[in-house]
């Protein structure tokens, strides 16, 4: 049941990118067909989760694969948020395709239903990784808009602002919730291990993507940074959360090794 | 004149382009010290690194990077650059905007601040005891105080993955105060600042040693460890213990992790290379060697991680303060930016 839902995704994503090249293409509106796209699925996963979740008899937070869902589900609810009153292929198209590269990277993680173990039996682990979703959805999105801003051949092309915009109110929003990961992660380690902070790769490679943005912050609001090279650090900025996320968990193991 | 480079070097430490600089270095050294393996033996690093990189790693603290001078160096230069910041900021206008930044760059401070306190005052020790064993704080450098374990157990889910470790715990007249608690994995017992976390396990085998001369010792020794019976002729002891020994197959395997079957395989080893070995019930005993080794009984080891450290409630309150700081001040943003 859950791999015919995963299959569905799948094409799903297979059929947004097919689409939205062709909107590159053509001067056809085809952006209602791109939304309902979308919209599919996010049911599709959705569906997904509620199925592991019932078969697992708990909440689907206890490994890499359950993340890599949830992540995908928040880029999808952030991405329908953030396109509204953007009718731009460019958008959608990376959308597509960031969820493909997540989705091919996750059908290569162990995906069995394992009980929680003990040091993640915590009311912590509902609030970090749900923040965790949100605050990763964020800078997602705002990566995708920063390929949309790089894709604009001219500076000055009418609703740049906009996307900078944009840009700037994800990152806002992904910079507060990354806040309340590292310090719910903390708090949790201090109750479980007894160390709020012992500089585990995942742990650092977050607080490297904390400064990331805290440093374009600083930039924009001293600097006035916008344009291509905001958009540029938006991108290595998301890079290096898809590093913490995957690359940490395959070359560099430590304590969230089950993560 | 003298003041004159002090003055600079303020203004530059106070300047936004050296704070971006400040917190991009901080990350990439951060992200070196994931790279490098931590707090291993010099010679590791020379062995798998070669020798020059090995000598730069070591000579620059790369394997020790978090702990290295220079690193704390840079920590410190942030907390100055934040500072120094803030009191330009307090110059100029005053608005819930600025507040409210103001909060959430000092909170950082005050995260960093408990860390050092924590680093120079905090206390810990690791403590493994078999059931009804107990001991005194003091001797670990705490306040008084008598801590038994009553009891240790293991919940397995039905596939013997572990579920939850728990320790019934007793400690007595810690400052003036009797606890009785239960710990757990997430489930630590608080004492004032004095925290006791559930942080490993083991069997734990009392065994009686008698050697060929008549002299006779009784150990207790933890499972998948070594005791020296001779260190002069490299002569020691080695103990497994099989909590359920399956007796229809040939080998030795444990059918589950309960103490349904337990057994306990001694062996002993000279030189590195095993002269004798056998498999013995609680009961029973061995003649290996000039030894004969009899096993008394076994029990669970808790291990315990004892904890005292104040620095922690600093770093909360730093955590809090940011994260309301940095709330008030978006917040207050968007309230402004839709105004307009």
């Amino acid at each position: 049941m859950e791999n015919l839902f995963t299959d569905l995704v799948f094409i799903l994503l297979l059929l947004l990118t097919a689409v939205n090249l062709f909107r590159l293409w053509t001067e056809r509106d085809l952006s209602k067909i791109s939304q309902l796209i979308l919209w599919l699925t996010l049911a599709a996963i959705v569906a997904v989760i509620v199925v592991r979740t019932a078969a697992a008899g708990r909440v689907p937070f206890a490994n890499l694969y359950e993340f890599a869902l949830l992540f995908s589900c928040g880029i999808l609810v952030f991405a329908l948020w953030v396109r509204q009153g953007l009718d731009s292929s460019r958008l959608d198209l990376s959308v597509a395709v960031l969820l493909l590269i997540i989705i091919a990277i996750s059908t290569t993680l162990p995906s069995e239903l394992g009980p929680l173990m003990p040091a993640l039996q915590s009311t912590w682990l509902h609030a970090h990784v749900a923040t965790a979703v949100i605050a990763y959805g964020c800078f997602a999105l705002a990566a995708c808009l920063g390929v949309v801003a790089l894709s604009r051949s001219q500076q000055t092309a009418p609703g740049l602002d906009e996307i900078e915009n944009r840009i700037y109110r994800m990152v806002v929003l992904g910079f507060i919730f990354l806040t309340i990961v590292i310090i719910t992660g903390a708090v949790w380690a201090e109750e479980v291990w007894g160390n709020w902070w012992s500089w585990d790769p995942k742990e650092t490679w977050s607080l490297v993507t904390w400064l990331i943005y805290a440093a374009y912050l600083h930039a924009r609001r001293s600097y006035g940074w916008k344009g291509r090279k905001s958009a540029w650090m938006v991108i290595i900025g998301f890079v290096i959360v898809m590093f913490t996320l995957f690359g940490v968990s395959i070359l560099l193991p430590g304590l969230h090794s089950y993560l | 004149m003298a003041k004159k480079p002090l003055q600079q070097i303020t203004t530059t430490l106070a300047s936004m382009s050296s704070a971006i600089y400040i917190l991009v270095i901080i990350g990439a050294i951060s992200a070196l010290g994931t790279l490098i393996p931590q707090g291993q033996a010099p010679d590791f690093y020379m062995q798998h690194y070669g020798g020059l990189t090995g000598r730069i790693i070591t000579v620059l603290s790369l394997h020790r990077l978090y702990q290295a001078w220079w690193f704390l160096a840079m920590l410190l230069l942030l907390c100055l650059s934040i500072l120094l910041c803030a009191v330009k900021r307090l110059r100029r206008t005053r608005s819930v905007l600025i507040f409210s930044s103001l909060i959430m760059h000092l909170a950082i401070i005050l995260v960093l601040g408990g860390a050092a306190w924590s680093l120079g005052y905090g206390h810990s020790a690791n403590i493994e005891l078999a059931e009804g064993q107990s001991v005194s704080l003091a001797e670990f450098g705490f306040a008084p105080g008598q801590l038994t374990l009553d009891r240790f157990q293991i919940d397995y889910y039905p596939d013997y993955q572990p579920r939850q470790y728990s320790s019934l715990l007793s400690l007595q007249g810690y400052q003036g105060q009797d606890y009785h608690q239960e710990i757990a994995v997430n489930h630590p017992l608080k004492a004032g600042y004095l925290k006791i976390y559930q942080s490993s396990w083991g069997w734990m085998m009392q065994i009686t040693t008698q050697a060929a001369d008549g002299q006779s010792k009784s150990i207790a020794l933890p499972d998948r460890s070594e005791y020296w019976l001779d260190q002069s002729r490299h002569l020691k002891l080695q103990a497994i213990f099989v909590p359920d020994l399956d007796e229809t197959r040939p080998g030795i395997n444990s059918l589950s992790p309960l103490p349904r079957n337990p057994h306990v395989l001694i062996a002993l080893v000279e030189h590195d290379r095993v002269i004798g070995m056998n498999l013995l019930r609680a009961g029973e005993s061995a003649q290996l060697g000039e030894y004969k080794f009899s096993l008394d009984g076994f029990s669970y080891y808790s291990g315990l991680n004892v904890k005292e450290d104040r620095g922690v409630y600093l770093v909360f309150t730093g955590f809090f303060l940011l994260l309301a700081g940095m709330l008030v001040r978006y917040l207050a943003e968007n309230m402004v930016r839709k105004a307009a």
